[in-house]
């Protein structure tokens, strides 16, 4: 509007129009948005966080893979020298049990149809992301707005047209991308996906350490321009179902640890001790020898793509991309996400185009749907063969015989006798497809694989730097009042309702959380005892401000879970 | 030391701050300030392109071309319509393309002088011609509704004089609203410009709608206007929307006043509160003009405009003067258009109207030797103006404030044994001094605790201290079972001295704490309590504290 006609004139009473809308600026969003504009498609790109990769966190790797018909530096060229931390070109996974270890090289299983794969910290990646997205669709008529929270769908007797948003009035749109997430409440509105059961999930908890560039080359002996990935699994965990990574950038260490979500609840573990469990590991000691400088600790929750790949993630004009469709491939040491978006991001910009051009655009989620299939992602994210197995080898009586095998002298002979076939099981993407999601193959076959065929880890001499108090006992990770006291923000409103505060149905988030604890009261939830007329009640209570938006707690407490508005809430600076 | 220092301003507001600094200086230590503190980079951007255009426009006006002197065949076609694009000189036009004819003779290039040409000579032969031929809408759509035929003031009006700009002075319980005394100022400065420039002294109008406001006329002229025209009425006591948007209208076509001889206002200018909002937009809707909400910045110039329905004449360019420039944020501040309200052929827009957000611009400081005439303004008010009856208003509480006492007691999750308890032990505690206040931790007010009714009115966010809550100074600090995460302590650690009393000796507080009492709050509190009743003074606490 730039005279007073138009100032002056009753604002029309349709909502203001884009072809197509992308929620969310992580890599499937930026992909899709990217496609998109380079179609000619008027793009508006919406982005909660104060800046792009402020919300977003993941363990740290993305693939180029050999198959996949997009690849984000395919998308976007100089990603790689402007976006990313370090090739990572090793790839190893320690088994471990006390203080036995065994180490494998997945050399093999880390290079199958892989073009590269690169260590990424998300705020620096997908801020630049963003910058270039909004160039693109900004030549179309979009662009990309940082700051606004689409809350939901707008419908019109009962059919999807557009979003509405916490910031901004209602935008129709022929087609809306969902690349909000792991906690999409777009997928959600729209029945596709929910939160109801912890057996789908698993949750990752993640430290960015400082260290030196030159520091990392050494310790790691990589080169400048190379870098290093281990994986550890076995005994470290208390029995909690998952595993732990380390992956190198270009001035830090990615340290995680992730969790079947179901394992974790069902223990009462507190997923910052499994992490610290890692962090103080003797096996770790190698790499940080006594130093030790958190940047900043994350969770996120990270949907079981074998489970909850939605097979038709679409409704309408609304297509679903990477997390938000539960597109999140782990199956053993094969983690990729990513790079999935990414493929997904193209292949709904792809199927939209050409639906349009067929002359019925809503035809673009069941083109979407099909291209997912062709191009085989959805083969990789729901392997037919773990559908076959599952059903045996989750069974829990297969599980207490597979246990008693491997922990039985002969086992123990078989395992000594097939080393080597051991490392190639781990090796082979065919068997990792269909390794079953239980105790046995997290805990038990790695710590027997420890047991039997590992050596004890090397103690670091502590001879030249007996000065250094931290030394006597390895590396001290700050407690969780400190790491929470990093990531103070403004969350605005409460933006999670707890429904139900019993015990019994919302206490498995006072230890579930990533940023609560039993008998800690400076945490999301706190359990409590009330009095009322002379009896005892257990409840939990809810104190949003410490929040970062993992989404755990929808999951295993009762609540009403929302993002908070746009600009509000926990504002990750590495991610 | 920088006029503007990015790091206390919001990002939305600092946009026309920004682009108000020409020192380059200035602008480099304003970036260094950033980037030391919270390092956006919204306002990284906004700053350095600030600087990048100040920084063309210094090189620019040593490279650029003199079309007086250049040789048309140095620069390439884009430059060359760069070039012609400035020029309104038509001699000098067409020596260029003498020129260009000698020289290179490109088509291209002629085309773009002969446009050029066609553009200035059709705006002035314009001014010879009457214009295109006025037909009244209704004939010209005789299709369509006309809702506004019957208005008088619609169409046909052309030509009118405008003069002054107005300021609505709203007043909230007998005081001028701070947004109004920011505007008035700003209107001085405007105005006093505005003579410098166009060599007409016009005046700033402060306009008084109210009960018992006459004084206040006085006031809003100590803040910059010339005249203050009023309008007082006992039934005016609160702002209500008709008869406050008929006065002001009236006002602004009071023909019969004698002090005015002009047609309506030439700018009309709100502040954007909550009733300063309702009134600039009924207010304008009634003048039949434009209304610019919410600006961030105001500033007189003027305006090439090409659309034809504003010139008359598709193709040509026609400068209009003394226009208001009324730039507003849009899309929460991710940018910013400037609005212009514009005169077209047979129909004026005036006033220009703009209502501007609070706190834009600085309030100034009264001047009340200023000398100004208070005019009350006269009309009767009809009875059915008021047929909407205020029976009832209230007053948003204060809240509760924790600042300026000299001792806060506060009190954290160590109470959750008996919550109660904790709480009226802390009470006591406070009662003991003479000057002191109760305050909360986070972990208290969102706790699940169940409160006896006595204290239940104590448990309110108004209390929190920390990060989300209040900042306290206190001479001395108090906190009890409060274990001091780093969103309490920015809260309080910069009080003088603080006593922490808490069962766990590893807690935080400790290390921030200048005494410690290790122990249950439920046993300490009441001895220190007992300790101020009988000594009266910190040092009666020490001996506690050595227990």
């Amino acid at each position: 509007m730039t005279d007073a006609d138009a100032a002056g004139a009753a604002e029309t009473a349709d909502h203001e129009h884009y072809e197509a809308v992308v929620v969310g600026a992580g890599p499937g969003g930026a992909a899709a948005a990217a496609a998109l504009a380079r179609q000619d498609v008027e793009t508006l790109v919406l982005e909660r966080g104060v800046d792009a990769g402020s919300k977003n966190v993941s363990g740290g790797l993305i693939y180029a893979e050999e198959s996949a018909p997009y690849t984000i530096d395919g998308l976007f060229p100089d990603f790689r020298e402007a976006a990313s931390e370090r090739p990572v070109d090793e790839y190893y996974i320690h088994n471990v049990a006390g203080d036995r270890v065994k180490t494998f090289d997945l050399d093999r299983v880390h290079h199958h149809d892989t073009d590269w794969c690169d260590s990424v910290l998300r705020r620096r990646m997908d801020s630049w992301l963003a910058e270039r997205v909004h160039e693109l669709t900004r030549e179309t008529g979009g662009g990309l707005l940082t700051e606004v929270r689409v809350n939901g769908l707008l419908r019109e007797n009962g059919e999807i047209v557009g979003v509405t948003c916490d910031e901004i009035d209602p935008i129709r749109a022929d087609l809306i991308v969902a690349a909000d997430g792991v906690n999409s409440e777009l997928a959600r509105d729209a029945g596709l996906m929910d939160w109801d059961d912890p057996d789908d999930w698993f949750q990752g908890v993640k430290a960015v350490v400082d260290m030196d560039p030159d520091v990392v080359n050494d310790r790691f002996d990589v080169d400048p321009d190379g870098g290093a990935a281990h994986l550890f699994s076995g005994d470290l965990f208390e029995g909690v179902r998952g595993g732990g990574f380390l992956y190198t950038n270009e001035d830090s260490l990615s340290i995680g640890t992730v969790f079947h979500l179901d394992s974790l609840t069902a223990e009462r573990a507190e997923p910052h001790e499994l992490l610290d469990g890692l962090l103080t590991h003797p096996l770790l000691d190698r790499w940080l020898q006594g130093e030790y400088e958190e940047r900043e600790y994350s969770a996120k929750l990270v949907p079981d793509s074998k489970k909850v790949a939605h097979p038709s993630p679409h409704r309408g004009r609304l297509l679903l991309v990477g997390d938000a469709a539960g597109q999140m491939q782990a199956q053993g040491p094969i983690i990729k996400g990513m790079n999935h978006a990414v493929t997904a991001g193209g292949l709904a910009a792809e199927a939209f185009v050409e639906a349009r051009t067929r002359g019925d655009a809503s035809k673009a989620g069941e083109l979407y749907e099909r291209k997912l299939r062709e191009e085989g992602v959805m083969e990789k994210l729901r392997p037919r063969r773990y559908r076959a197995s599952r059903a045996v080898s989750e069974n829990d009586a297969v599980n207490r015989l597979g246990s008693a095998l491997i922990d039985s002298p002969l086992g123990a002979a078989g395992l000594r006798a097939a080393e080597g076939l051991a490392e190639r099981a781990f090796n082979s993407p065919l068997l990792l497809g269909m390794v079953p999601d239980t105790r046995f193959s997290y805990v038990t076959v790695p710590s027997r694989i420890a047991e039997v065929l590992g050596e004890p880890i090397e103690e670091r001499s502590y001879a030249d730097s007996s000065d250094d108090a931290d030394d006597e006992d390895g590396v001290r990770p700050p407690d969780l009042a400190d790491r929470i006291g990093d990531l103070t923000y403004d969350v605005g409103d409460p933006h999670i309702e707890l429904l139900d505060e019993s015990y019994e149905a919302s206490g498995a988030a006072v230890t579930a959380c990533p940023v609560s604890a039993e008998a800690f009261g400076g945490g999301c939830y706190r359990d409590e005892r009330i009095q009322t007329n002379g009896e005892e009640k257990r409840v939990v209570s809810l104190d949003t401000q410490p929040c970062i938006e993992c989404g755990t707690c929808a999951v295993v407490a009762d609540t009403e879970w929302e993002h908070p508005s746009g600009g509000k809430g926990v504002e990750f600076k590495e991610g | 030391m920088v006029e503007i220092d990015p790091t206390e301003h919001e990002i939305a507001d600092l946009g026309p701050k920004v682009n108000g600094v020409d020192d380059i200086e200035e602008l480099e230590a304003m970036l260094e300030l950033e980037r030391e503190g919270p390092d956006r980079d919204p306002v990284k951007t906004l700053i350095e392109s600030r600087i990048e255009t100040l920084e063309a426009e210094a090189g620019g006006d040593e490279a650029a071309v003199d079309p007086a002197e250049v040789d048309p065949a140095e620069l390439s076609l884009a430059e060359f319509a760069n070039m012609v694009r400035d020029v309104d000189d038509v001699d000098l036009l067409r020596d260029l393309i003498e020129r260009e004819r000698d020289g290179e003779d490109r088509d291209g290039a002629i085309t773009q002088i002969e446009n050029r040409i066609e553009a200035i000579e059709g705006t002035e032969q314009d001014e010879d011609d009457e214009g295109p031929e006025y037909v009244p809408p209704e004939e010209k759509h005789p299709d369509l509704d006309h809702p506004t035929a019957d208005k008088t003031y619609v169409e046909g009006v052309s030509g009118e004089t405008y003069r002054d700009m107005w300021v609505y002075c709203e007043t909230q319980r007998g005081e001028l609203v701070d947004a109004s005394k920011e505007i008035l100022g700003k209107a001085r400065e405007l105005m006093d410009g505005y003579a410098d420039r166009y060599g007409d002294e016009e005046d700033v109008i402060a306009v008084l709608i109210g009960d018992d406001v006459a004084d206040l006329a006085e006031e809003a002229i100590a803040y910059g206007a010339d005249r203050a025209v009023y309008h007082d009425d006992e039934r005016l006591d609160r702002f209500r929307h008709k008869p406050y948007t008929e006065i002001y209208a009236h006002m602004c076509r009071d023909f019969e006043a004698t002090w005015r001889d002009y047609h309506e206002p030439r700018y009309n200018v709100f502040p954007a509160t909550h009733n300063g909002r309702d009134l600039s937009a009924l207010v304008q809707a009634e003048l039949d003009s434009g209304l610019a909400s919410d600006c961030s910045d105001l500033y007189i110039e003027e305006a090439m405009i090409s659309n034809p329905a504003k010139t008359g004449t598709p193709g040509d360019s026609e400068e209009f003067e003394r226009v208001l420039h009324m730039p507003r944020p849009d899309f929460s501040g991710f940018e910013y258009s400037t609005i212009l309200c514009i005169d077209k052929p047979h129909r004026d827009f005036h006033p220009q109207g703009a209502s501007v957000i609070p706190g834009t611009f600085d309030l100034p400081d009264p001047d009340p030797e200023r000398e100004g005439e208070v005019v009350e303004h006269d009309l009767d008010l009809p009875d059915d103006w008021f047929q909407v009856e205020v029976v009832e208003y209230d007053r948003l509480e204060e809240g509760v404030d924790l600042t300026g006492h000299d001792v806060i007691v506060a009190l954290g999750r160590g109470i959750g044994d008996d919550p109660t308890e904790g709480i009226e032990l802390g009470l006591d505690l406070v009662g003991a001094f003479d000057d002191a206040a109760l305050g909360l931790s986070r972990g208290v007010i969102t706790a699940s605790y169940e409160f006896a009714s006595h204290v239940e009115d104590y448990i309110s966010e108004e209390r929190q201290i920390g990060e989300s809550g209040q900042v306290v100074e206190p001479e001395v600090y108090i906190a009890a079972g409060i274990s001091g995460a780093v969103q309490h302590k920015v809260g309080m650690d910069e009080s003088d001295t603080i006593i922490a009393v808490n069962e766990d000796p590893e807690a935080d507080i400790r290390g921030f704490s200048d005494y410690f009492v290790e122990g249950d709050l439920f046993e300490v509190l009441p001895r220190l309590t007992a300790a101020i009743e009988e000594g009266g003074s910190v040092a009666a606490m020490e001996g506690v504290a050595d227990d």
